[in-house]
């Protein structure tokens, strides 16, 4: 019983594997098989957001996720947003609006801003508040986090104008 | 968390094989936000956990068919249930409600049904799909039966499921043209707290006169009911101030709340009181044939 079995996923778009015992959550996997620090358990109820992780596209609570499940899937984490030479536009927008204190709960809010991002690029303040509610900043840097949020929004509809007339030059050049 | 064996199965025949069991510490997994919590605070111990995840593709499906009922796979997550359209187009009081459950995290994980049979009457679904008369489609080796859900939820924390019995499906009838719905929940410790009481209800009204009528509480009780008392008083009835406020009055009268840390017995019945009006009202006041939302 509970014995170690080797899971395969990918891990920031690279191809990895572990030996995993069933019990074990996702965020004690990916701590103790690839140091990925930024998955943080805190609440470990699923309700405060700092062991945000991606499966298959998704954001979950690894804290609630058996590590074994992700076998074959797609796994995403803060680490694998940016570089340090090279951050995320979600990234670059948390620092110019400090939106944290003492740091512990934005790997979370980035990775949990970036989906909403994705997914609705224009927020309303009330759209930023309702789709992050399940992420906890205990220095309660909310109002930068929230201004953060809509600065990675106009720097990501930035970015795609600048990419759109990219595209269209290359049109009329080809 | 104690250490388990968890087992995998591809097609539904083998996980129903594996849980074919009386040993109760042979569980099905689906999403598992919920059995997470009650393995991490150590409430369960099982031995052996059958994970549902591979059947997904063949038991997540939505659809609504000829006769215009709602087809809900079990495995959809609440989440995807959430942003169908189909769902939505059928009564868009379920992703109304379904946005303000937890958080996105979790409704990307959690299952339709996991969240019934897990048989936590905070849960938001049960109170609605039971005034929508949902049926739940129950199978096991020895086959497959079908239950209403108001006889599925037998108790707190239970429900009709025998072992090695899985929810394959929930069907909800079609909702009669000009039905109007809506669901009130009240949370008493905070925003995103689980309800303290939640009142589902949906009204039909012809020539302004109440020609049906369907109220189920959930939370402040020990398992979602429907307010049978509360519909005859309300049909044939004009939606007046005075009238929903007594609906209001009968439904305290029909419930037995429990009390626990969201609030004592008395209170409770004050706050559904408060609810079933609020939710009648909301309906009333809504001119357009379309639903009152969802308010907390």
């Amino acid at each position: 019983m509970a014995e170690y079995r080797t899971i395969r996923f990918r891990l920031n778009g690279r191809p990895v594997e572990l030996a995993v015992q069933p019990h074990e959550n996702l965020v004690e996997a990916l701590r103790r098989g690839f140091q990925m620090y930024s998955v943080r358990e805190s609440c470990g109820q699923g309700l405060c957001g700092c062991c945000t992780v991606y499966v298959n596209g998704k954001a979950v609570s690894g804290c609630l996720y058996l590590a074994a499940l992700v076998d074959g899937c797609d796994v995403q984490t803060a680490e694998g947003l940016g570089t340090l030479q090279q951050l995320s536009p979600v990234q670059e927008a948390f620092i110019e609006c400090e939106g944290f204190q003492c740091g512990f709960c934005t790997p979370g809010m980035i990775m949990m801003a970036t989906q909403l991002l994705q997914e609705n690029p224009n927020p309303t303040d009330e759209e930023i508040k309702h789709y992050m509610s399940g992420n906890l900043c205990r220095c309660a840097a909310y109002p930068e986090i929230i201004a953060a949020v809509h600065r990675a929004a106009e720097k990501l509809r930035a970015s795609k104008e600048t990419d759109a007339k990219a595209d269209q030059a290359a049109t009329v050049a080809g | 968390m104690n250490a388990f064996d968890l087992i995998q199965p591809d097609t539904l025949e083998e996980a129903l094989s594996l849980l074919n069991t009386d040993d109760p510490l042979v569980r099905p997994l689906a999403g598992g936000t919920a059995l997470m919590l009650m393995m991490k605070s150590k409430l369960y111990a099982p031995e052996r956990l059958v994970s549902l995840q591979r059947l997904k593709p063949s038991l997540d499906k939505v659809k609504v068919d000829e006769a215009g009922r709602l087809h809900l796979g079990p495995l959809a997550t609440l989440r995807e249930l959430e942003l169908s359209p189909v769902v939505a187009q059928f009564s868009p009081v379920i992703p109304k409600a379904l946005r303000t459950l937890s958080n996105v995290r979790v409704r990307n994980v959690a299952t339709l049904g996991g969240h019934l049979a897990h048989g936590d009457p905070h849960m938001d679904l049960p109170p609605i799909l039971l005034a929508l008369d949902a049926q739940v489609r129950v199978s096991s080796e020895a086959g497959h039966r079908d239950i209403p859900l108001s006889e599925f939820l037998t108790g707190y924390y239970s429900t009709a499921l025998a072992p090695g019995e899985l929810i394959t499906e929930v069907v909800v009838p079609p909702l009669p043209q000009g039905t109007r719905g809506t669901y009130v929940k009240f949370t008493a410790l905070s925003a995103d707290d689980w309800p303290m009481a939640g009142v589902a209800a949906f009204v039909r009204l012809e020539d302004g006169q109440i020609s049906d009528a369907r109220v189920a509480v959930s939370a402040a009780t020990e398992r979602p009911v429907r307010l049978h008392e509360v519909e005859s008083f309300l049909r044939g009835q004009r939606p007046t101030d005075e009238v929903l406020h007594h609906a209001g009055e009968l439904a305290g009268t029909q419930i037995h709340p429990l009390a626990d840390i969201r609030g004592s017995s008395g209170y409770k019945r004050e706050i559904v009181k408060v609810c079933v009006r609020r939710s009648l009202q909301q309906i009333a006041q809504t001119d357009h044939n379309g639903d009152g939302g969802v308010t907390q």
